[in-house]
């Protein structure tokens, strides 16, 4: 079954073409919301964007990752202006005892086409941030911390955070709201984790990743460089075994 | 307090009792070694005592740096108290790691913990930010070190799901992580007393040298755990961002970039090919790996090396998985590896002359022809753990062992016990070839193992190995490296390893700028041996590196403050006389301080060995540092000498006087300790007539 479906985006009517939403979402997955008490988004080969796809997205690649955490330090602090893993908007998790590659998951924001955490949020605090990008993005002042978002991001670690110092809910930005650090960012700027990595195991991209499973998000960045090292390079994909732990 | 959590964690183990100091009371000293020794200062009244009475005091502090971005420094961690490792004294020593504990402590709010007394039965230490239970540990005694951090995980995440995340506190603390607490514990070995017993946190992060283990031991300590969802305050914020980008930029801290990549690890075994590169928190450059076996995970340097070339040997020249295993082993139990590796050397000299066997004289029935297998490994290792037959004697160390053998004298004599100084084995730098290393070691408490002169023989050595010219000439690299070297700047005679040079005050000022530099910058501010300094640039072989600049700038974006490069040395300066009024008063005195006899009789020779290092097998020959030969600089071979005992002597006179001692004792002086602000210092030494004249 097709069916068009119209939302309004918040703050505005500023979607995108169909044209350019097409161009985006090659590739995007499929998914309806059969019966549930509210139409969810439905992306479909004819669909008309009812929210425009964030023009930015983090990429990782948690073969390359030395677990070293940095990119969480980065985050919190161009964001809090302190070092504080918890606060961190991306998260390293990982088992010192366990064998590679499945010593480490890294939980970055997904900028998710369909983000279930801004359909969560009963204000208009967490809402596409036309003047960034269109990052699905947090105003910490709207926020009347009802940690809707944080408990409706379908990913695990959440990656909506709950900011317990300041008490509200904070997301990746794609640093387009950094009150310490002097650089522009958000899509078309910088982003503090992608900087930092000593391994360039993160990846800044517009294009739209593969909305389904991980292997969108979670790439191949090693290069003929990486090889040289005497590291593994791989084919690029991760393997069935990798998706499904 | 930028930098700071502000507090550190008191307990007293015998009366279960958890308290907390101020840390703005040892702020002066800024963190790690400085307020270690400053505390013990404080807090152990006689200084004489074993390091296994209960009245020793162990420190593990942090410094501003733990937990930040401040490349290579987020990390390291500060272990002091009396060791039992030294011999014939247990001198007031220090151990260092990395990992995540430290950055941990200090998210939980803690810039430190101070140890004092004994338990009376087995506990661990629950640390969940400012909750802190000592519990009983009845049920963690017995397990080796891996087992005993999975449990304590378990116990801490309660019904929480790894990789999700997990409240710190009761359910409904908001305070969450996805982090599993950072455990640091002893293995069997340290439960039984080992003098060879180390701290393990994570699969391979040693707090390795001093046996702390042991010292944990005897005070039924097991582990501590914590964990932290606090944060660290960032003096400029900003400013700690762009000098990492600086740092990564301009002077390559990073493994792979636009400006090009390179391998950063620190094994001495064939790599894995199916593994990842894995760094402790914050560090720029991982030094180590994590496998698809899992086995060899996270250890590094002379840990993948104590057994890597047994194995070589047993099985044609080509490694099996018996050097990772041995390794993971070692982790589990919680041993010392240098004294795993030139013990074992040393067991297996004494029974090719017929010395120590089953039924021999010294009677071990471990299957020496079996030296280079995993099964070997296991006994050798349980022996010293669980100090089975004549494991009681090698868990002592082996130069306890050796004293009780009878041997001691004669085997440091020949040299067949690499034992250089104070008891303690050797780590491959041999003091008579690359002496900084060695005369810091002698003039100090413990092997040094700081790196900073290091490449110096590295680089040279691995051209000459390989066939090829060293580059940058000797004359370039020194006179690059002197003009790092303030307060004593400018000097390239510094760097000369030649015979005729090595007793000269130019090297007395290296051995000095060497103790300054590393008290302060890498055992206080706790920036990384392996990663700092940086002389020369990585990719720019005759280029500067950032060291002068670059620790200060990081340490002032963080506090806030205003410590230059030369305030560090200072204060460096300061702590090194302060460590070694400890020692005085546990009987220091120059008359003790010299090299086990081998180092003034017999030669370092050449040996011809395949070492596995930097990705490829080289065949050792010669060991190469610059020098001058007939007044030209050049890398020259130091092997086939030994040091000369009267000109040493003559150098501990000359050193002694560079650092304002009495060359007579070796005993700082009154006004060397007031022009440091250690006045009380000086009147506490003059108490016990141990103040210099």
């Amino acid at each position: 079954m097709k069916r068009k479906i119209d939302r309004k985006i918040s703050g505005g009517e500023t979607g995108f073409s169909r044209r350019e939403f097409l161009q985006r979402s090659e590739g995007v997955a499929i998914r309806t919301a059969a019966g549930g008490a509210f139409l969810k988004l439905i992306w479909l080969d004819n669909a008309v964007a009812a929210m425009p796809a964030a023009g930015g997205y983090l990429l990782v690649d948690t073969k390359k990752c030395q677990g070293c955490m940095t990119c969480m330090l980065a985050c919190s602090l161009v964001h809090e202006g302190k070092e504080n893993l918890s606060l961190a908007r991306i998260q390293v998790v990982q088992n010192s005892f366990a064998k590679f590659p499945n010593d480490i998951t890294l939980a970055q924001c997904r900028q998710c086409v369909e983000p279930a955490c801004l359909k969560a949020c009963p204000t208009d605090a967490l809402h596409v941030d036309q003047e960034h990008g269109n990052v699905r993005i947090i105003d910490a002042e709207k926020c009347t911390g009802c940690m809707s978002c944080v408990e409706a991001c379908p990913h695990a670690p959440g990656r909506a955070v709950w900011d317990f110092e300041d008490e509200h809910a904070q997301k990746c930005d794609l640093c387009a709201d950094t009150p310490f650090w002097n650089e522009r960012g958000g899509p078309g700027g910088k982003q503090a984790c992608v900087e930092l990595c000593p391994v360039a195991a993160l990846k800044f991209t517009e294009e739209i990743p593969k909305q389904d499973g991980d292997e969108g998000y979670n790439i191949n960045l090693r290069g003929d460089g990486w090889k040289n090292l005497g590291f593994p390079v791989g084919s690029g994909e991760p393997s069935k075994k990798e998706l499904e732990r | 307090m930028n930098g700071y959590g502000g507090k550190i964690l008191r307990l007293n183990l015998t009366k279960k009792d958890v308290s907390e100091i101020e840390t703005k009371r040892y702020e002066k000293w800024v963190g790690g070694h400085g307020m270690g020794s400053a505390i013990f200062w404080d807090l152990v009244k006689d200084k004489a005592i074993s390091g296994f009475d209960p009245r020793n005091v162990i420190t593990i502090m942090t410094s501003p740096l733990g937990g930040t971005i401040a490349p290579g420094a987020a990390a390291r961690t500060e272990v002091q108290g009396i060791g039992v490792q030294s011999y014939p004294i247990e001198w007031f020593t220090r151990a260092n790691f990395g990992g995540r504990f430290g950055a941990m402590l200090k998210y939980a709010g803690w810039d430190g913990i101070v140890i004092e007394g004994k338990a009376d039965k087995p506990v661990w230490v629950d640390i969940r930010n400012e909750n802190v239970q000592i519990k009983d540990a009845g049920r963690l005694w017995g397990l080796d070190t891996w087992q005993t951090q999975q449990k304590i995980w378990g116990e801490v995440m309660g019904a929480g799901q790894f990789g999700d995340w997990v409240p710190v506190g009761k359910a409904d603390d908001a305070r969450r992580t996805t982090q599993k607490p950072a455990v640091l514990t002893i293995g069997p070995a340290g439960e039984k007393l080992s003098r060879i017993g180390c701290l393990i946190h994570d699969a391979g992060n040693a707090a390795g040298q001093g046996g702390f283990g042991g010292v944990w031991g005897s005070k039924n300590l097991k582990a501590i755990s914590v964990i932290g969802t606090g944060s660290i305050e960032i003096a400029d914020p900003n400013a700690l961002m762009e000098s990492r980008l600086w740092a990564m930029k301009e002077y390559g801290y990073h493994v792979d970039h636009e400006s090009g990549n390179r391998n950063p690890q620190v094994i001495f075994w064939e790599s894995s090919h199916d593994a990842r590169l894995q760094a402790c928190i914050g560090c720029h450059a991982g030094c180590r790996s994590r496998t698809a076996t899992g086995q060899g995970n996270e250890s590094q340097c002379v840990e993948t090396g104590f057994y890597a070339g047994f194995d070589r040997d047993k099985h044609g020249g080509k490694q099996t998985t018996a050097a990772l295993i041995a390794t993971d082993l070692l982790q589990k139990h919680g041993i010392n590896a240098y004294e795993a590796w030139r013990g074992l050397e040393y067991l297996i000299e004494l029974n090719k002359v017929g010395i120590l066997g089953p039924g021999r004289q010294i009677d071990c029935d471990l299957p020496f022809d079996q030296v280079g297998e995993a099964e070997f490994a296991e006994k050798f290792l349980q022996m010293i753990s669980r100090r089975g037959g004549i494991g009681d004697d090698f868990a002592e160390g082996f130069a306890r062992a050796a004293k009780k053998w009878g041997r001691l004298e004669e085997d440091l004599k020949t040299g067949v016990l690499r034992y250089p100084y104070w008891g303690l084995p050797e780590h491959g730098y041999d003091p008579r070839a690359e002496v900084s290393w060695g005369y810091g070691s002698i003039l100090g408490e413990r092997d040094v193992n700081e790196h900073d002169f290091n490449f110096l023989f590295w680089d040279p050595s691995l051209d000459v190995w390989s066939g090829e010219t060293p580059e940058p000439s000797a004359e370039l690299i020194t006179s690059i490296v002197a003009e790092k070297l303030a307060p004593y700047q400018g000097d390239p005679l510094m760097l000369d390893y030649s015979t005729e040079n090595i007793y000269s005050e130019h090297m007395a000022k290296l051995v000095a700028w060497h103790r300054h530099y590393t008290r302060f910058w890498k055992q206080s501010a706790l920036y990384c041996d392996y990663r700092w300094p940086n002389f020369v640039h990585p990719d720019i072989p005759d280029a500067p590196g950032l060291t002068g600049e670059g620790e200060p700038r990081f340490l002032n974006a963080v506090t806030g403050k205003r410590c230059s490069f030369l305030d560090g040395m200072e204060l460096g300066r300061k702590i090194w006389n302060l460590d070694n009024a400890i020692w005085t008063l546990q009987g220091r005195h120059r008359e003790m301080v010299h090299f086990a006899d081998y180092i003034y009789g017999a030669p370092f020779e050449k040996t011809e060995e395949s070492l596995y290092v930097r990705g490829k097998y080289y065949q050792t020959w010669g060991y190469y540092l610059p020098g001058r030969r007939d007044g030209e600089w050049d890398y020259i071979c130091v092997n086939d000498r030994h040091l000369d005992k009267a000109k040493f002597e003559e150098f501990k006179t000359t050193y002694y006087k560079l650092e304002g001692w009495d060359p007579s004792t070796g005993w700082a002086t009154r006004e060397t300790l007031e022009s440091l602000e250690l006045a009380g210092v000086a009147d506490t030494l003059a108490q016990n007539g141990k103040l210099g004249a």
